[in-house]
């Protein structure tokens, strides 16, 4: 329905007025009226006099790095059309080679949030009202010279953090990094171990055996882009690597579903279970690193711990005969995912078993390649909330830290900034932090600011702003200059503006770097171009520093078990720390390990749901010490019977349209418990109880069933089975994939894609690139749980029967571009017709809807426009206008990126060749930090596209329909023993 | 022509003797109902229009919003509207099969019913034949689907079932009003003889100048025998094409051979219980108790009887192809077809569609009007639901377990299937008003053959 201002109404409600207007039309027979699109009024102007660096219908592409996507910085490519930018695309000169997570993709949507500042304001009594700069810059100005005075804002590295403490230094003031998921308890643990205050490099692409002792280094730990990719390349089965992947803890999450065994420790015992596997490693091994260590070990012998941990000693003893025996490898902590009360002996005992099996030093080292800001613990916070109580903080400037939401409930961070007289807020959101605030400074978005941050390795990256700010906002830094010259301190960071402070720190920067003998402008310059520079002649040799004495001597704090339910809280890899909830592309990406969207669950044990007589979906309230909150049931079976887990990130009450009021909070839980070492806030641990609420809610669950009932859609092989059928395969290079009809005989092309599920770790980074390519619209929760999602791809998530428990198979689903199409022939209007480039093409114009093809299309990958969407502005500048957006009543599909096809077929057509193998990237493909998609040309028998699909691992999805797809799928490889399972056992599918 | 009237003379017709009409009666008795109604018709009549008004307003916002304000979704992608188009054009059945097939049968006995018999037809394909508008994503670009010759030089694609569908349709729509019309021509004459004035005008110009000479009657009776065959096996194409929409496509419970003989017997299964369910309250209302009687409706509910043991049939079939195919996906299917999300619309079908009509094995229940409009009731109602669990479910659980998600009809979905019964009856009453319900020709000449009987003893 059109509402007169140009947006549409789909949440099926009708109003009164709107009922008697259709009543009246309905009334006068005259039905078909405005049945198409509205009319928006928009005119296309062309320029009368055009820039010289636009060419219409080109994009063009400024480097650049976010560092607010995660725990990782990342490098960006930015593309952008007619000034305003559409797709992000990783730089592939940085760590994690230009692949990029789907947190990341979705900062375009923080930039175009709806719900923005969009200019100053000032708090009132009744809320915030618009104010002028001038004003504003006065008024909050003015406070900062009283005294008492902190900068709050996120971990910061490079010229930020340089200029954050000058600042302070200039104002007298105390600067505080706040990382709600910061690496405290890792460092501390380092420093304790080898005295070096540094994150080491986990070299997981050299191991060939991975133990994980918790941390969800795919999804949310320190890298999990870099970290992901080593992970694969550990498992390149067809190059004869495939390391064993073992994941301890109490809950599988999305790097537990990837593991090939699961040793279901009790909650908080993983440092009992490193301890014991540490010890065994060492009985094993000889050498100076065992007798080292021995003494301190001494008392965690395998039955020492089975029973706390729920792990028979025989698994322990296995699996520390598994790393014994390994030639290469690596133990991952536990992370922020089971980051408990004694977070940082977990830790350490994980540091201990690294050096005791030989990993410290080479898998796992120094190099200085991991260089991540440092945020002030938990426990720093709470006393900052002390003070802030106690009225020794006048004015608290927060920049781009959300605290209010952050900080438990039980900190009191809240009511204690009641208590601040003056809160200046410099935030591009209305988060809850601004929302508190008395003065609320906008800022820009980083795509739209300047900046550096540290990759790691020497190298640093440099931020741009690749296009104009959409509004009236300003650089953060330049805010706090503005302020600090305000309160009569502005020479004392000796510059006007960041953009000349972060020129003069790069002049410095040079002087050491292996370019100093350059002209700075053209270095500059340069690296402007590039994306970042080398600022230090080489990466740090890694070193290999000593065990020390205070961890040879360690007394090792350990949790107790209790008989309570044990609470899990952890960040998910689509909304991190709650940053992501603004965004309905992060909302409508289906949870990697639930398929759950744009709500709050609690996962529950299916043995421990059967008494309480829950089923998924039923609502729950989850009760602690700290607090409790009502949520849906979600029964797991990758969760332990006496764990539950709750993930963090939903229930804001502020941070815009999409963000506020949805799902709960799962910091309330949290009673502000923190471990004792390195203050690190305890995520895990806390006793918890469930009680059935007794209603039945509504989750919007995107996968209708979680087993492929041996269908030929999620396939697996074991690792020997692999290494068989590889040595005993043979690709012949002459003979094509192709039968003679799937593309037309004449067209050089047909295109083709094959995905390695091997590699596939389900993050769901391909799913939001293709949101952010192709213009598909988010439909809320709602029309999810209708089962009206508009993804063109999905990750399925089946769990596959092994012995002694299952594995977990990711299938990226999208159009299988079938050679020989079950929805072409049923579509009375040639919508869905063949090209001749063996896709199924799809004409938007030419749909009338009947929607047979997609009842004809077996593996369910067409969508319907059941409505008009809608793209609020601003979020309609980031529509790719190569790309038609699609209104109410067409069937639409993946195309394979039709576009960009397209693209690189003119380019090559302007140089008289073909198009060369690997010249077209789908957006699915560019992203997949695991490049578990290879796109190119079946009719090459060399492409990479077509030796793939002819490999030994190669197969079609329900092959048996002969619908001859374009994309062969790769079996997943595991080390687990498969069973040969009955089949039949079906279940209801809705949900 | 007299071998034909030969043929009517032996055809056997039950009148109770002493109740014979005369031919005035049968003049009279039938074109009564041709008249000013009273107030419980223009009630009924209100009633109908309200609720056509309501699913009107329920389309037009589905149009201008979208086919959300359908419940219908991914997998589902096709709900209540394409089930309730199949239904109505099962009901359209039985009009051609009493009219057609067992005119050229020679079964005397459908004389009495095949006027309102193929009324119903008539009305039925009217109302199935909007639910394919209803149900399009883009209804008014629907002329897409016609092959007229386009400037853009497109024709629609010939292998889509969906085509086959608009031809078979319109084909069977056509000739079903001719042969309908082609029927009322001597009554509209007689009609035309009874009034005056404006309506002795209407009439007349619909009835063609018929003169009841042999001249008329002989070209009469040939037409009527050419579209009588014509029309034969329309009954078995149409739903024939109606069921490839469904077994063309490649989805497990659709695609199978059994599916054109399946909705064939299920067509007629429903339509005949449709006619049953209408005769009775007609006759009621309208006081024909004299030609409307027990003997018409025990050779009915003989022929549901019938049709039911053949769609009991199909449905066991169904089962034991799907048990021997040894296709694993298609038995899982089947199995939660039977026991799954759905099972309550599928032994909703199993009950009333071959548990019910086995009461018909009875003579007290097929010569109980009250009875047999309760089993007509529960046929209707089961026939529905069948179209329901083969559209529904076999979507909704196929290929893709990932995919796998149910339905629920939604309030815009209901409106207009409430409103597509209203749209049926509206018609029907306004048929019931103006034209004779029963073909006054037909019986005068069974009468004349009968009182001829008479005489003669």
């Amino acid at each position: 329905m059109n509402n007169g201002d140009g947006s549409i109404d789909n949440n099926g409600g009708t109003t009164r007025r709107e009922f008697l207007r259709v009543l009246g039309v309905a009334g006068a027979g005259a039905a078909a009226v405005s049945c198409g699109p509205p009319d928006t009024g928009d005119r296309l102007i062309p320029y009368l006099i055009p820039p010289d660096d636009i060419v219409p219908g080109t994009n063009v592409s400024y480097a650049t790095v976010l560092t607010g996507a995660g725990p990782e910085p990342l490098g960006l490519h930015a593309t952008v059309r007619d000034g305003r930018v559409m797709k992000l695309e990783g730089n592939p000169s940085f760590p994690h080679r230009g692949r990029l997570s789907a947190l990341a993709h979705s900062a375009l949507q923080d930039l175009y949030d709806p719900d923005r500042i969009r200019g100053p304001l000032r708090r009132d009594g009744s809320g915030p009202v618009q104010a002028a700069w001038d004003e504003a810059i006065a008024a909050a100005g003015s406070a900062l010279t009283g005294g008492g005075l902190v900068l709050l804002t996120g971990p910061a590295t490079g010229t930020a953090r340089r200029f954050y403490s000058e600042w302070v230094a200039a104002l007298g003031a105390e600067w505080m990094a706040y990382e709600p998921l910061g690496l405290e308890a890792h460092r501390t643990a380092q420093r304790i171990a080898f005295g070096r205050d540094e994150i080491p490099l986990y070299a997981l692409d050299e191991a060939d055996h991975v133990v994980c002792f918790g941390a969800d280094f795919i999804g949310t730990w320190l890298a999990p882009v870099e970290l992901a990719a080593r992970y694969s390349a550990s498992r390149f089965v067809d190059r004869g690597r495939h390391a064993k992947f073992t994941f301890v803890g109490p809950r599988l999450s999305i790097s537990g579903l990837n593991a090939d065994e699961w040793v279901p420790a009790r909650a908080g015992t993983e440092t009992l279970v490193a301890l014991a596997v540490a010890h065994e490693v060492a009985r094993r091994a000889g050498g100076g690193r065992a007798a080292r260590v021995r003494a301190v070990l001494a008392p965690y012998t395998p039955e020492a711990v089975a029973e706390t941990a729920d792990v028979p000693a025989q698994r322990i003893r296995a699996l520390a005969g598994e790393i014994a025996a390994a030639r290469a490898p690596v133990a991952l902590p536990p992370g922020t995912a089971a980051q408990g009360v004694t977070a940082t002996d977990a830790h350490l005992a994980v540091a201990l078993l690294n050096y005791v099996s030989g990993a410290s030093g080479r898998t796992v080292r120094f190099d200085g390649s991991m260089v991540r800001g440092r945020a002030a613990s938990y426990a720093e916070m709470a006393g900052l909330v002390r003070r802030m109580t106690g009225g020794e903080v006048t004015t608290l400037v927060i920049a781009g830290a959300n605290p209010a939401y952050g900080m438990p409930k039980a900190s009191g961070f809240a009511e204690a900034l009641e208590r601040v007289p003056n809160v200046i807020s410099i935030s591009p959101h209305l988060d809850e932090t601004a929302a508190a605030a008395g003065w609320i400074l906008p800022s820009h978005h980083e795509l739209e600011a300047w900046g550096d941050a540290e990759m790691g390795s020497g190298l640093r990256a440099l931020a741009q702003p690749v296009m104009r700010p959409l509004f009236d906002t300003r650089q953060r830094e330049d805010i706090l200059l503005q302020l600090a010259e305000e309160a009569g301190r502005g020479n004392a960071l000796g510059a006007s503006d960041y953009r000349s402070y972060l020129q003069a720190t790069w002049q410095e920067l040079q002087a050491t770097s292996p370019d100093a003998s350059r002209p700075f402008d053209e270095w500059w310059r340069e690296a402007l171009v590039s994306g970042g520079a080398r600022i230090t002649a080489a990466a740090p040799a890694a070193s290999s520093p000593p065990l020390t004495a205070a961890a040879a001597s360690h007394r090792f704090a350990l949790a107790e078990a209790g008989d309570e339910l044990a609470l899990v809280t952890y960040p998910t890899l689509q909304l991190y720390d709650g940053r992501g909830a603004n965004r309905s592309w992060m909302q409508e990406l289906p949870d990697a390990v639930t398929k759950v969207v744009w709500n709050s669950w609690v996962e529950i044990h299916p043995e421990t749901a059967e008494p309480l007589g829950l089923s998924t979906g039923d609502l729950v309230e989850v009760r602690t010490e700290g607090g409790s909150v009502t949520t849906h049931a979600y029964l797991y079976r990758g969760i332990r019977p006496d764990t539950v887990a709750v993930p963090l990130g939903q229930g804001h009450s502020e941070y815009g349209r999409t963000a506020r009021g949805r799902g709960v909070n799962a910091l309330d839980l949290l009673d502000g418990a923190s471990d004792g070492r390195s203050g690190a806030l305890a995520f895990t641990g806390t006793a918890v109880s469930i009680t059935a609420v007794g209603r039945r809610g509504r989750l919007a669950i995107m996968q209708g069933h979680d087993v492929d009932e041996d269908r030929e859609i999620a396939e697996l092989m074991t690792a020997e089975e692999a290494r068989t059928a590889i040595a005993g395969h043979h690709v012949d290079l002459s003979e094509l994939v192709e039968a003679a009809y799937d593309s037309d005989p004449n067209s050089p092309y047909r295109w083709g894609m094959s995905i390695d599920l091997n590699a596939c770790t389900g993050c769901g980074a391909c799913v939001t690139a293709c949101y952010a390519e192709n213009n598909l619209p988010s439909v809320g929760e709602d029309l999810c749980a209708q089962g009206r999602e508009m993804s063109w791809m999905q990750v399925m998530r089946y769990f596959e029967e092994v012995e002694d428990g299952f594995q977990t198979v990711n299938v990226p689903l999208l159009c299988q571009q079938c050679g020989d199409a079950p929805c072409e022939p049923v579509c009375p209007v040639y919508a869905a017709y063949h090209t001749a480039e063996g896709l199924n093409g799809q004409i938007y114009n030419r749909c009338v809807g009947t929607r047979y093809c997609a009842n004809n299309c077996p593996y369910k990958v067409r969508r319907f426009n059941w409505f008009t969407s809608e793209f609020p502005y601003p979020l309609n500048l980031q529509l790719n206008p190569d790309v038609t957006v699609r209104s109410k009543g067409v069937m639409e599909k993946c195309t394979f990126c039709i576009q960009r096809i397209n693209r690189a077929k003119l380019d090559a057509k302007a140089e008289s060749r073909l198009v060369a193998d690997g010249e077209i990237q789908t957006a699915c493909m560019q992203s997949c930090p695991t490049q578990a998609i290879t796109f190119g040309n079946l009719k090459d028998p060399t492409s990479r596209v077509s030796v793939l699909a002819r490999g030994a691992r190669a197969y079609n999805m329900l092959g048996e329909l002969n619908t001859r797809p374009a994309i062969s799928y790769l079996r997943s490889v595991t080390h687990a023993a498969l069973v040969e399972d009955d089949h039949g056992q079906g279940g209801d599918g809705h949900g | 022509m007299t071998t034909d009237r030969a043929a009517m003379a032996t055809a056997e017709i039950e009148v109770p003797r002493e109740s014979l009409p005369t031919l005035a009666d049968a003049n009279r008795d039938i074109s009564r109902p041709i008249s000013p109604p009273r107030w419980r018709y223009w009630l009924v009549l209100g009633i109908c229009a309200a609720l056509i008004l309501a699913a009107a307003v329920a389309w037009t916002i589905q149009i201008r919003r979208g086919m959300g304000m359908a419940g219908i979704n991914n997998p589902v992608n096709w709900g209540v509207y394409i089930v309730t188009f199949v239904f109505w054009v099962g009901i359209a059945h039985s009009g051609t099969l009493i009219s057609a097939v067992l005119y050229l049968f020679r079964s005397g006995w459908r004389t009495t019913i095949n006027r309102a018999a193929e009324a119903m037809t008539i009305f039925a394909v009217m109302t199935a034949g909007l639910f394919p508008l209803i149900h399009l994503g883009r209804v008014w670009y629907f002329y897409y689907l016609v092959p007229y010759p386009s400037t853009r030089l497109l024709w629609p694609n010939f292998r889509s079932p969906l085509v086959w569908d608009m031809f078979a349709i319109g084909t069977y729509f056509t000739i079903s009003l001719v042969f309908w019309y082609l029927g009322l021509i001597p009554d509209l004459a007689s009609l035309r003889d009874k009034f005056t004035g404006v309506k002795k005008k209407l009439y007349g110009a619909f009835s063609l100048g018929w003169q009841g000479t042999v001249r008329d009657w002989s070209h009469y009776r040939r037409l009527y025998l050419y579209l009588a065959g014509i029309a034969t096996p329309l009954v078995l194409s149409v739903h024939s094409v109606v069921s490839w929409d469904f077994a063309v496509g490649i989805v497990p419970g659709w695609h199978s051979t059994i599916f054109a003989p399946y909705f064939v017997a299920g067509a007629i299964f429903s339509g005949i219980a449709m006619v049953i369910t209408i005769m009775i309250p007609l006759r009621w209302a309208f006081g024909l108790e004299k030609y409307l009687t027990k003997y018409h409706f025990d050779n009915m509910a003989k022929l549901l009887l019938v049709t039911s043991l053949i769609v009991g049939y199909a449905y066991a079939m169904e089962y034991f192809l799907t048990w021997y195919s040894a296709d694993p996906i298609e038995q899982e299917s089947f199995r939660w077809r039977a026991t799954g999300y759905y099972a309550g619309p599928f032994w909703i079908m199993m009950f009333c569609n071959v548990v019910v009509p086995m009461s018909l094995w009875f003579k007290r229940t097929r010569n109980s009007l009250a009875a047999l409009f309760v089993v007509t009731i529960f046929v209707n109602v089961g026939m529905w639901y069948e179209r329901f669990v083969i559209v529904v479910t076999s979507i909704a659980h196929e290929f893709e377990p990932g995919g796998w998600h149910v339905y629920t009809p939604s309030l815009t979905e209901i409106t207009i299937l409430v409103g597509s019964f209203a749209w049926f009856f509206f018609w029907f009453l306004l048929f019931s008003k103006t034209l004779p319900v029963i073909s006054i020709a037909e019986v005068k000449e069974h009468l004349a053959h009968a009182h001829e009987h008479e005489h003669r003893e």
